[in-house]
């Protein structure tokens, strides 16, 4: 091997760089077929040439580090791209990137992502399928520290510094449906709302939306192809992009409430920025809440329900504990109907979720949690549950006490017989009934009159999306 | 005219924004095309021109490959630079020849290319200024750094230091134009939020290309002052902590102890060896530089707030990061390293010092000084002491506000007291103390720097070129101080305990550093201000350590101060103190020889003085005649003291012994007022004015006879008679004079001349005799002035008589013959006793008039006395003759009443024998009077006319003692007042008799040696028994009265 690095060691950083590509794809080559249908693994003396002469890590004191200028980086990325583009292999082809970009906690991380990043934006503007793939792969086994850094990387580039190529990144989701799932769930962990700058900007937003409107499945795209009992990577990013897009809706219209009181206190007033995004928010709001359901049927097929908790129930805590500080933050008189809309939004996601089984969490759990939140008629609902609610008993719509008054929510109220009707006779229910954190079946309350919440039973032609049975 | 082309490209690049969604295949096509530089379609390679145009694309549609095709812009606009310089080549070379044609094509053929790119990029700043403007700044200042610095040696880019022509040069540059605009872009959309980077790459850049990258900080600098300056500073001050400032300070300090190693090393080579960079202050004081010329003002604000902010408490709240320099002043270890960078920008740029020392000094008020003792209490011992050492060598550079920081060092330094608690409040001990020793330091300093100053011990070969530089090397603090030699004088002489040592001892350095013209005005100013000996003691201190490095420095601080008298610069007060320490100078000079004639050497001030002054004493006797009595009475002083130069012109003597004959008058008159000062005082005045006349007396027969003539003149000046009890109008006058002074009387000259019905003129005859007044007007009023108080006169008499025998005792040598070196010296006891003695020894046998002076009086009293000069040869005439002369003996007699130290003046004549002689003719004419007067006199007792009895005693006892007159007969004024006027009359026509029978010759006296007067052997004159007769028949005849009187005549 140390020969190989003494002649790479002449060459000029550009043509050692593709030597050693080469030299991993043949050995690679060999040792698949050595080895047969095992996972291929390199030898550490590749990964170490790896390091040195890609990533330009020192090996060597004595040796001066010879880096790439930027043409030549650019041409040895596209050379990558082309070789993972006629890789047929996918096995090769996972191992190469994996070997090229899997983070080793060393030096080398910092080029490694850079390249990466620089990688995966180009593969998107040229559309190189497989290379996003094995991006997907990598942001599914990556810390989320670094995949929030890959996704800032792409957003940058396509959202804020050449927005005139966004198109080419809205385009992807039908070439790379699973890339773009992760990629909406790096997004969601990157922009957590908890400050201007981490609110997303309208563009990706509008994308984000646009993708799930068009294809909810999409979120669900890593859940469902990721093998049973496959264990995340401990920091990983979550399964599903659901806990993050949930947080968007609900702290949306508090953190647009927060932006303009800056921009007011500041002196410049951008007031229409939110009004836009608002019906973004509240498209996607609606769309979360039928993937619930849709996970539901997932989960029900594949026997998971009550026992995979998709949203976790410390993520819901920060998340009530991060909007009860927003709260604090506005001015509640002010704010007041943002702040109802926020609660509005958090209850609806917390019924359907607890009654779909994405979340596994009993009512007094609940209680404690939203302790802290200001009144909400509908929060205070979903905690208090019917009202003669006890363990097994039938359930009747009447006991929801129509307490609703007329107002603005974007869910009108509704009569919720239709819903009762709905429940009874759900299918999945049954066999999870003795499950405590789903016993006391509610109805869907608000929502159940809703377009599409129910796919089973009533208004099918009425549902907004095509509507796909998963697998 | 950029901007105007550029929106066109950009309005198209924009409209073709939307239209341009490539293709995934396009793309990679475009990339590859990029890569190979080949179009892939058509396989033929791209041009410049299209290349670069393919790279815009792909910057508007691939985001990953930003970085390649700003790189590969690098190239093009390298490329543009190149052909633009090759093109004013061309030109340069043949100016007529149009060949340039094909370069200036392919010139103009990439400018558009270029405007494209700069399009391309303003259009990015101005949609997403936060995202693109680090991006484009860092490469724009990059790609300018590279640029100016490769292409700095070409011939036609001006040479760096002409920092104007390049900025010309490189913004005619289309290139470098665009590529400046689009950082100034940058620079404006990133100031409001993170101007720190790109300051910095700024920073860094301008570092790396030093002096090629000069216009564009300028440039960038005058565009932006306000923010580039407080930016430049803060990054300045980060990267300072950040690279240790211990180090830099100690380089700069050992710079200073070895100024040759200064221009070999690089400015601080410690550094660089810890970072293996050079640190950003060097160009943080090169930008500084360039933008002192115009925005000064800013930047010494600009320094100044840094100061403070960094001593100011912290901002308790965090501080917006669009209000201040980039939030340095929340960081403690920042804000404690900010006055060692402070200190340290100032001792690498001259024009920064020079900026903020003057203003720096008032921002030290007590509670700052706290604040800086309590930020430097952690630091390290040597650190403190760099840094020390580090303001006391910036002290010695301040250009300007030297004197302030002197004045605050000095006040915070001199120890708080209880007595003296001035406006501010005493500050700390241990400040105190700090400043203590940073004047001590600044004071050593200045030595080292001023001793070593014209040696300049570096060994360097060149020991002849070096000793020529090292010659004038300036200390601009103390070229500055050399304004204020005059305050630096006054506050040492104060004398407020340590203060004045320092202050001493920095004079003297000044003194030193400054050459004679320094040295002369400090100790000319010492010599002024000083008010007492101890403060004067600090001149001689001075002169003592000066003397051996400049020669001749006293006569010129003398000479200097007597051109400040000419200037009349000085008040009354001031003249009279510099008078005074001059006079102390020269008598402390005299102490010393007394107290022994080795201890005085030669270099002594205050023989030195006394030479000095000696040259000048005919300028110091114009002051004796000063209107303010405390100028005189110095002058007095100091001329009293110095010794009179041998090679004297008369001219000058004369003035002198004018002046102070003059002022002798004045001084007696201001001892008789004693209203403004005390009577002792005045007393003192006199006494000088006695020494001084003495002492001219004793110079040289010249001198002797002007003053002993000035001082009779004097003495009969009828503004000085009342001083001698004589009277003030004096009765000899013309009638018609005194008879203008009463215009009631109305007499026109038209009448008079009409009754006399001629104008012939009688005097002298016995025709005018209009003594008693104009007939028919009754006789003249009598004069009737207010008698001076006695005492006074007598003690004025008293002292006159005792300067005149003191004049002609110690006269310039027996007639003539110059021997009056030693008598210089020998007049000074005599001074010394009339000091004591208020008493006048008139006839005291030891002190013999001289007499030739004696015969300068009697000259000048007979000038004075008798205006007629008929009738004037010694001998005597028969007593009948008088009535021809009875006018002028008429006056004469008036002038002895009008004056009575006349008598005195007679007195002293006839002791100076046989100088009475020549005053014949004066007392011819009072014996006359008296003669007339006793005849005429019906009254029973010579009693009722007591003036005439006083007078006759007078006159016959001045000739008796004159050896006019034989004992014999000078003894009857014994007894005329026991006579009766006839019997008077009857003695005094003996005397008349014995005069015309022996005239009074001067060479009827002989000398003798032994006694040094002369006699006159009246055996030789025949039998006075023959004048002798009436006296006897008198005596005989009041023999009851006058018998125990009779032994007094015999023969």
């Amino acid at each position: 091997m140390s020969d190989i690095r003494h002649s790479l060691l002449r060459r000029d950083p550009l043509s050692a760089a593709k030597e050693v590509l080469y030299h991993m794809d043949i050995s690679l080559g060999s040792a698949l077929q050595s080895s047969g249908a095992g996972a291929p693994v390199l030898d550490k003396s590749t990964i170490d040439l790896v390091e040195e002469f890609i990533f330009h890590v020192p090996k060597d004191r004595s040796v001066p580090p010879k880096r790439m200028s930027c043409v030549q980086e650019l041409q040895l990325l596209e050379i990558m791209c082309s070789y993972f583009q006629e890789q047929s292999k996918d096995a090769v082809r996972q191992v190469i990137f994996s070997a090229l970009f899997s983070l080793q906690g060393n030096k080398a991380d910092e080029s490694r992502m850079a390249m990466l990043g620089k990688l995966v934006s180009m593969a998107i503007a040229v559309c190189r399928v497989p290379i996003l793939e094995c991006a997907a792969t990598w942001l599914q086994r990556s810390h989320s520290a670094w995949c929030v850094r890959l996704a800032r990387v792409l957003v940058d580039d396509y959202c804020t510094l050449v927005p005139s190529s966004f198109s080419t990144l809205q385009n992807i989701c039908s070439a790379s449906p699973r890339f773009c799932c992760q990629l909406i769930t790096a997004v969601t962990a990157l922009y957590d709302m908890s400050s201007e700058d981490m609110t997303p900007p309208p563009s990706l937003l509008e994308m984000v939306v646009g993708w799930v409107t068009e294809d909810p499945r999409l979120l669900l795209l890593t859940l469902i192809n990721m093998p049973l009992g496959t264990s995340l990577p401990l920091g990983g990013l979550d399964v599903t992009p659901l806990m993050g897009l949930l947080r968007w809706c609900v702290k949306a219209p508090l953190a647009y409430q927060r932006g303009r009181k800056l921009s007011l206190t500041n002196g410049h007033g951008e007031q229409e920025k939110g009004v836009g995004c608002e019906e973004l928010y509240s498209k996607l709001h609606l769309s979360v809440l039928q993937v619930f359901l849709m996970l539901q049927v997932h989960l029900t097929e594949q026997n998971l329900l009550g026992r995979l908790a998709v949203l976790q129930l410390e993520s819901v805590a920060v998340l009530m504990e991060e909007v009860s500080r927003l709260v604090e933050e506005l001015n509640p008189l002010h704010a007041a109907s943002h702040i109802q809309l926020a609660l509005d939004r958090l209850a609806q996601a917390l019924q359907v979720a607890m009654a779909t089984g994405a979340l596994l969490c009993t009512r007094e759990d609940l209680r404690t949690l939203c302790s802290r939140l200001p009144h909400n008629n509908l929060l205070q609902l979903v905690m208090s549950g019917p009202v003669q609610s006890t363990h097994g008993a039938p359930y009747q719509s009447n006991f929801y006490p129509h307490i609703h008054p007329p107002r603005s929510s974007p869910l009108p109220p509704h009569n919720t017989h239709p819903a009762l009707s709905t429940h009874n006779t759900h299918p999945a229910l049954s066999p999870h009934a003795a499950h405590p954190a789903l016993s006391p079946h509610r109805p869907l309350t608000p929502h159940a009159t809703h377009s599409s919440l129910s796919p089973h039973a009533f208004h099918p032609a009425a549902m907004t999306f095509p509507y796909r049975p998963i697998r | 005219m950029f901007d105007g082309s550029a929106l066109p490209a950009m309005q198209t690049s924009l409209c073709h924004a939307p239209q341009n969604t490539y293709s995934p295949q396009e793309l990679a096509l475009e990339i590859k095309a990029f890569i190979s530089g080949v179009d892939q379609t058509q396989g033929r390679k791209l041009s410049v021109r299209d290349h670069a145009r393919c790279a815009v694309r792909l910057l508007r549609t691939v985001p990953a490959c930003r970085g390649a095709v700003l790189e590969h812009l690098r190239g093009v606009y390298d490329e543009y630079v190149a052909a633009f310089l090759q093109d004013l080549e061309a030109e340069d070379e043949n100016v007529g020849n149009d060949t340039g044609g094909g370069n200036n094509n392919s010139v103009s053929n990439l400018e558009d290319v270029i405007k494209e790119i700069h399009g391309v990029l303003l259009e990015f700043i101005r949609l997403n200024p936060k995202a693109w403007a680090p991006l484009v700044s860092a490469w724009a200042v990059d790609l300018l750094g590279q640029l100016s610095s490769k292409h700095a040696g070409r011939r036609a880019a001006p040479h760096s230091s002409s920092l104007n022509e390049l900025l010309q040069l490189w913004m005619s540059c289309a290139a470098t134009r665009s590529l400046m605009e689009c950082y100034s872009q940058c620079l404006a959309a990133m100031l409001s939020w993170c101007p720190d980077a790109c300051v910095d790459a700024l920073l860094d850049t301008s570092v790396q290309h030093s002096p090629h990258f000069d216009w564009v900080v300028a440039h960038i600098g005058s565009a932006f002052p306000g923010t580039i300056i407080s930016r430049v500073l803060a990054c300045g001050l980060k990267d300072f902590y950040a690279h240790g400032y211990s180090a830099s300070t100690m380089s700069v300090v050992s710079d200073k102890a070895n100024p040759q190693q200064t221009a070999l090393t690089p400015p601080s080579v410690a550094a660089i060896d810890k970072s293996n960079r050079v640190p950003k202050i060097g160009s943080v004081v090169g930008i500084l530089g360039h933008l002192a010329s115009r925005h000064s003002d800013s930047i010494k604000k600009e320094l100044l707030r840094m100061f403070q902010d960094s001593l100011s408490p912290p901002p308790q709240s965090a501080p917006p990061p669009s209000s201040g320099a980039g939030g340095w002043e929340s960081s403690p270890h920042l804000r404690r390293a900010t006055v060692p960078f402070l200190l340290q920008l100032a001792a690498l740029s001259p024009t920064l010092l020079g900026a903020v020392s003057t203003e720096l000094v008032d921002f030290l008020r007590p509670p700052v000084l706290l604040q800086l003792q309590a930020q430097f209490q952690g630091l390290p011992r040597e650190e403190l002491e760099n840094m020390l050492g580090l303001a006391v060598h910036l002290i010695s550079q301040t250009p300007t506000g030297g004197t302030r920081v002197l004045r605050f060092l000095a006040d915070t330094a001199t120890p708080a007291s209880v007595i003296i608690s001035g406006p501010t409040p005493s500050p700390h001990d241990g400040i105190r103390e700090a400043c203590d020793r940073l004047l001590q330091m600044l004071l050593l300093h200045l030595h080292k720097l001023v001793y070593n100053r014209p040696e300049g011990d570096e060994p360097h070969p060149h020991s002849s070129s070096s000793s020529v530089t090292a010659m004038p090397r300036v200390i601009p603090f103390l070229e500055e101080l050399q304004a204020h030699v005059g305050e630096l004088c006054a506050e040492t002489l104060r004398l407020e305990r340590k203060r004045h040592l320092w202050l001493h001892q920095l004079l003297c350095l000044l003194s030193v550093y400054g050459g004679p013209s320094v040295a002369t005005e400090a100790l000319c100013q010492l010599l002024t201000q000083a008010r007492n000996p101890e403060e004067l003691a600090l001149a001689s201190q001075l002169h003592s350590p000066l003397s051996t490095s400049i020669p001749g420095l006293l006569p010129a601080a003398v000479a200097r101060c007597v051109a400040q008298i000419h200037t009349q610069n000085l008040n009354s007060r001031e003249l009279g103190q510099l008078l005074n320490n001059l006079a102390t100078a020269v008598q402390s000079q005299e102490e010393d020889r007394k107290g022994g004639p080795t201890g005085g050497s030669g270099s002594s001030m205050a023989s030195q003085v006394g030479a000095a002054v000696s040259s000048h004493l005919h300028d110091f006797c114009s002051l004796l005649l000063h209107g303010d009595m405390i100028v005189s009475r110095a002058a007095a002083r100091l001329l009293s003291c110095s010794q009179l130069p041998r090679a004297a012109s008369s001219a000058h003597l004369l003035l002198i012994c004018r002046a102070a004959v003059a002022h002798f008058f004045v001084a007696l008159r201001q001892r008789g007022e004693g209203v403004k000062i005390g009577g002792q005082v005045g007393g003192e005045a006199v006494s000088y004015s006695m020494r001084l006349l003495s002492r001219l007396a004793a110079h040289s027969p010249l001198t002797l006879k002007a003053v002993l003539q000035q001082l009779v003149e004097g003495a009969l000046h009828k503004g000085n008679r009342d001083l001698f009890g004589g009277q003030h109008e004096s009765p000899g006058e013309d009638s018609a004079v005194s008879s203008t002074l009463e215009p009631d009387l109305d007499v026109s000259l038209l009448d008079v001349n009409l009754k006399f019905g001629t104008t012939v003129n009688f005097s002298g005859s016995v025709w005018s005799v209009f003594h008693a007044g104009v007939i028919g007007k009754g006789l003249k009023p009598p004069h009737s002035s207010a008698q001076p108080d006695p005492v006074r006169v007598s003690q004025n008499l008293q002292t006159l008589l005792a300067v005149t025998v003191q004049c002609c005792s110690t006269g310039g040598g027996g007639g003539g013959t110059g021997n009056n070196g030693s008598n210089g010296a020998g007049a000074v006891p005599g001074g010394g006793r009339f000091q004591h003695g208020g008493e006048p020894p008139l006839f005291d046998e030891p002190i013999p008039i001289n007499a030739e002076a004696a015969k300068t009086i009697a000259v000048t009293l007979v000038e004075n006395i008798c205006p007629d000069v008929a009738n004037g040869e010694l001998s005597w005439p028969p007593e009948e003759h008088a009535k021809t002369t009875v006018e002028r003996d008429i006056h004469i007699r008036r002038c002895f009443e009008a004056n009575p130290v006349l008598f005195h003046f007679l007195r002293v004549v006839a002791a100076g024998r046989p100088a009475l002689c020549y005053c014949s003719v004066v007392l011819r004419g009072l014996l006359a009077t008296l003669l007339t007067h006793w005849e005429s006199s019906r009254e029973s007792s010579v009693a009722d006319s007591p003036w005439h009895l006083q007078a006759s005693c007078l006159l016959v006892s001045c000739m008796g003692e004159g050896q006019l007159l034989p004992p014999v007969l000078s003894n009857i004024h014994e007894v005329l007042p026991h006579l009766s006027p006839f019997e008077v009359r009857l003695l005094l026509l003996g005397v008349w008799e014995y005069m015309r029978g022996n005239s009074p010759m001067p060479q009827k006296f002989t000398f003798n040696a032994e006694k040094g007067l002369f006699y006159r052997d009246f055996s030789r004159d025949g039998d006075v028994a023959r004048y002798t007769a009436p006296i006897h028949s008198v005596l005989h005849k009041n023999i009851d009265r006058l018998g125990h009187l009779c032994w007094r005549f015999q023969v």
